[in-house]
């Protein structure tokens, strides 16, 4: 394959001369700028020697946990090396007139009957803090001066994903066609985030996500797509440590959403659990809305499960925890970050005390940039920013970072965010991409404690993880 | 309990054990080790001069030559014609007249991304899969659009269409649809009646040798549906892992497939990790770092007989031309210019490199067919057409087209 050289420029190239840092209305440091350099040189017929992310291992999973790791190496390991886009996409000019440059937003906002999701829609109270992260993002990059060549501002078009059968990807399609956005944002649901990248592929437009904890959302190989989120197997990996090395349980119960969302979340914690050699007993799914968990809390207190572990939405979550103290069933109660939300407690009660739930991130460290956006969050929306509010305006905001530099072409705004070499310095924490383009940080417990959550971190725990440190090594193609 | 270790560990020799042999000369696939033959592949008497059909002639095509976009998302050759779906519109080649006939928006098409064409011979009409819009079918003229909110279509997403008999086929991103044009009746096949872990249908092919339908399912590994019988059956990755292929030729090499086709008694399934061959007994994994294809991430494939095999890849045009003797063509364009190369590999080894002076018109590879002797291939910058004067399957000594090639570049 032929790889963009040091000589002239090739067909297509950009031969723009490439910005002054101090013409910038943001920071980039020399190495990002040579990196933009060979992206610009290379046309539709060339592919830039880009630095490829190389992993020691797979979303940092502990030896203990490899699959198959007590019998033997697998043939092949994939997700080591980062994918290249190999297409003609740089050598497209950027457009001669536009009036602003438009990102689009999927996610669920409004409440429908969702075949993807399986019935009733439930992820609104999700989505809609996930545009406000959003929103967030581009106002202020917009009272900035938008995007800085053109002096245009940033127009957000926004999407529901929750439509009638299936029209989340009549949504991304009209996206990427008739909107022409320059990279999309979404989603929250598994589904609907594998039916928007299968469609980012084919019609070449950066996906990021910020609010889909899927494993396997980023485990196809698609070059255009990242997540600056830490996933539901990080978040199993912290609660599987948790509860068999630290607490030392050894029969643990599951009960989770008959969805997508509950059937993968618990997959690495069941997988976990075996490798661990405490096989889960019991696995028990519900409907989401479901009213009487009686048959199911029967189930599992009669196989005689420790604890029981749910994954699934706060409002079921809560209602089964309140189900389980009034049969008498006083096992510790471990959830998903779902369980995090105000609607969990709220139901809950004096219940919620000594929940353990994981977290994507610690919303409570000291940080100036958290406890600022906080304030600028409240003063727009008048609410607190949660989970999926605060990763949508870290996402979008690397987004317009990428854009700004790149300009106006989808692949090259691709090979910016996927280059990137140093953290993002986030409001949920340093971002750090993978080689598969996925959040490289490990997950949190946070534990209700005197009627607040507490969060802790695996030094705070003492379960360090037995996976090479970072940083990652690159490597040229 | 020991029985259990016992048959574990036979199985790991068997799959593993024995599956790798060293090469001392030649230039080798990149970081391989070579491989052992698998049942029915042969390299006995064998020398580097027996070579297979390499495509020294090429033409491309692009938006100067009359084609709708460049984009190519769908290629298929029928007669005198090769439908050409793209972008942004549908072509139609006369390879009497050396023209395009062009449809857009504007003409008629129900919308501008066709993503798949079949064409049905009893009827000879068209069928369209539109990315987002839905199915058309192109018939006397004129475009009969099928979509979610006028037909039994399950989503407008549609990757794929393949006409069975009275049948199409629609492979959507919410499930397959089929319709029969007879009785106008359409039956949508999802989780709830078929095997589909996931539903995310991505490609479908069907074998008139077997009268079977094979699905390529995102997710859910291939699937095959008998006509007959209305039965499924169902590939998947036996290691049901995401981030590792556990044991070579075990099985399909993931789940995320992209194409499966049945021709000449093999199935051949590609994914974006590798593909694979399966004969009713043996599977064959088939990994760039051991073969010389130009990478594992393949967008279709398309396959000419149970040898012979064409693999659309992101990094360039790859075929598993001789599968009895491990033996592979790999195409590439060069860069700006429109020369290129072939590279033929044996076990692993480089045995052969041919320069083209046109080759193919991009390296990103999307999808191809064959045209008796001839193959079109759609790039994601452009249309190829390979020559096939003088094609043989499997390999010979001394070809015709290696004389002629050094004849000319002797002059």
């Amino acid at each position: 394959m032929a790889a963009a050289s040091d000589s002239a420029p090739t067909v297509g190239a950009d031969n723009r001369a490439l910005p002054n840092q101090e013409d910038l209305p943001f920071p980039v440091d020399d190495y990002t700028l040579s990196i933009l350099e060979r992206i610009n040189r290379a046309g539709a017929y060339q592919v830039p020697q880009l630095p490829l992310r190389v992993d020691p291992v797979y979303a940092d999973t502990p030896k203990e946990l490899d699959p198959f790791g007590r019998l033997t190496q697998p043939f092949k390991r994939y997700f080591l090396v980062q994918m290249e886009y190999t297409g003609p996409g740089r050598g497209i000019p950027e457009p001669e007139h536009v009036d602003t440059v438009k990102i689009g937003f999927l996610g669920p906002i409004e409440p429908t009957v969702s075949v993807a999701t399986g019935g009733k829609s439930h992820e609104e109270n999700l989505g809609q803090m996930m545009l406000r992260g959003c929103q967030l993002a581009i106002e202020e990059a917009n009272a900035a001066g938008g995007y800085w060549r053109r002096k245009i501002p940033f127009e957000l078009v926004v999407r529901n994903d929750n439509g009638l059968w299936g029209s989340s990807g009549d949504e991304i399609i009209r996206l990427a066609y008739i909107e022409n956005v320059w990279a999309i944002i979404g989603t929250i649901d598994g589904a609907n985030s594998h039916i928007a990248i299968r469609v980012a592929l084919k019609a070449e437009v950066p996906v990021v996500n910020t609010g889909d904890t899927d494993p396997t959302f980023i485990e196809t190989n698609i070059p255009w797509v990242l997540r600056v989120i830490a996933d539901d197997r990080r978040q199993c990996y912290i609660l599987a440590d948790y509860i068999y090395k630290k607490l030392g349980l050894s029969r643990v119960g599951i009960i989770r959403a008959s969805n997508r969302y509950g059937r993968f979340g618990v997959r690495e914690f069941r997988d976990a659990s075996r490798r661990l050699e405490r096989p889960v007993p019991i696995e028990m799914a519900y409907f989401v809305g479901q009213q009487d968990f009686s048959m199911e809390l029967q189930r599992l207190a009669d196989a005689q499960v420790e604890a029981v572990v749910h994954w699934g939405d706060a409002e079921d979550g809560a209602r089964i925890l309140n189900q389980m103290r009034e049969m008498g069933m006083k096992q510790p109660f471990f959830a998903c970050d779902r369980c995090l939300l105000d609607d969990f407690v709220k139901i809950a009660g004096k219940n919620a005390e000594g929940v353990v739930c994981a977290s994507p991130w610690n919303p409570a460290r000291d940080d100036s940039r958290l406890e600022e956006f906080r304030q600028k969050f409240k003063a727009r929306f008048g609410c607190e920013p949660e989970t999926y509010a605060a990763h949508a305006y870290d996402g979008t905001q690397m987004l317009i970072w990428a854009i700004q530099l790149a300009g106006l072409n989808r692949a090259k705004i691709r090979d910016v965010l996927a280059t990137r070499r140093d953290p993002w310095h986030g409001v949920t924490g340093e971002i750090m991409l993978t080689a598969v383009l996925d959040r490289a940080s490990d997950a949190y417990l946070a534990i209700r404690e005197n009627n607040q959550w507490k969060f802790y971190s695996r030094e705070d725990l003492g379960l360090p993880k037995e996976v090479p440190a970072r940083p990652v090594q690159v490597s040229q193609n | 309990m020991w029985r259990a270790v016992f048959l574990w560990v036979m199985a790991w020799l068997l799959a593993t054990g024995t599956a790798w042999a060293e090469t001392t000369s030649g230039e080798k696939a990149s970081g391989a080790q070579v491989p052992k033959l698998a049942f029915g592949q042969s390299v006995d008497n064998l020398t580097d001069d027996d070579l297979p059909y390499v495509y020294t002639e090429w033409e491309n095509f692009t938006e100067e030559d009359g084609l709708p976009n460049d984009h190519i998302f769908a290629v298929r050759c029928a007669g005198e014609k090769v439908w050409v779906g793209t972008e942004n519109g549908l072509a139609c080649y006369d390879k009497k007249t050396r023209k395009f006939t062009v449809w857009r928006e504007k003409d008629g098409l129900p919308w501008r991304a066709v993503t798949g064409i079949d064409v049905d011979p009893q009827t000879g009409d068209v069928w369209l899969a539109l990315f987002g819009g839905g199915v058309a079918r192109l018939s006397g003229g004129r475009f009969d659009h099928f979509h979610q909110l006028n037909s039994g279509l399950v989503n407008n997403v549609v990757y794929a269409i393949a006409v069975e008999h009275d049948n199409v086929w629609c492979a959507t991103t919410a499930g397959a649809s089929r319709y029969n044009t007879t009785t106008k009746e359409w039956t949508i096949f999802t989780e709830k009646n078929a095997p589909m872990e996931e539903i995310w249908n991505y490609n479908v092919f069907y074998s008139p040798e077997v009268n079977k339908v094979f699905l390529a399912v995102w997710g859910s590994g291939c699937l095959e549906f008998d006509v007959p019988t209305e039965k499924w059956k169902v590939y998947l990755d036996p290691d049901r892992e995401m981030e590792i292929d556990l044991f070579r030729d075990d099985g399909i090499i993931h789940v995320i497939t992209t194409a499966a086709n049945y021709v000449g008694g093999a199935l051949w399934v590609s994914t974006y990790f590798g593909q694979c061959r399966y004969d009713g007994r043996y599977w064959r994994g088939f990994y760039a770092h051991e073969t010389g294809l130009p990478s594992d991430f393949t967008n279709a494939l398309r396959a000419r007989s149970g040898q012979e095999c064409w693999m659309c890849t992101d990094k360039g045009l790859g075929v598993v031309a001789d599968y009895a003797t491990d033996t592979y063509v790999s195409y590439y364009r060069n860069g700006d210019d429109s020369s290129g190369r072939a590279e033929v590999f044996r076990q692993g080894r480089k045995i052969k490199e041919v320069p083209l002076e046109t080759s193919i018109a991009h390296n990103f590879i999307i999808a191809m067919d064959f045209d008796g002797d001839d193959v079109w291939v759609g790039t994601a910058k452009g249309l190829s057409h390979g020559i096939g004067r003088g094609y043989y399957p499997g390999v010979r000594r001394q070809p015709e087209w290696l004389n002629k090639l050094n004849s000319t570049s002797e002059k």
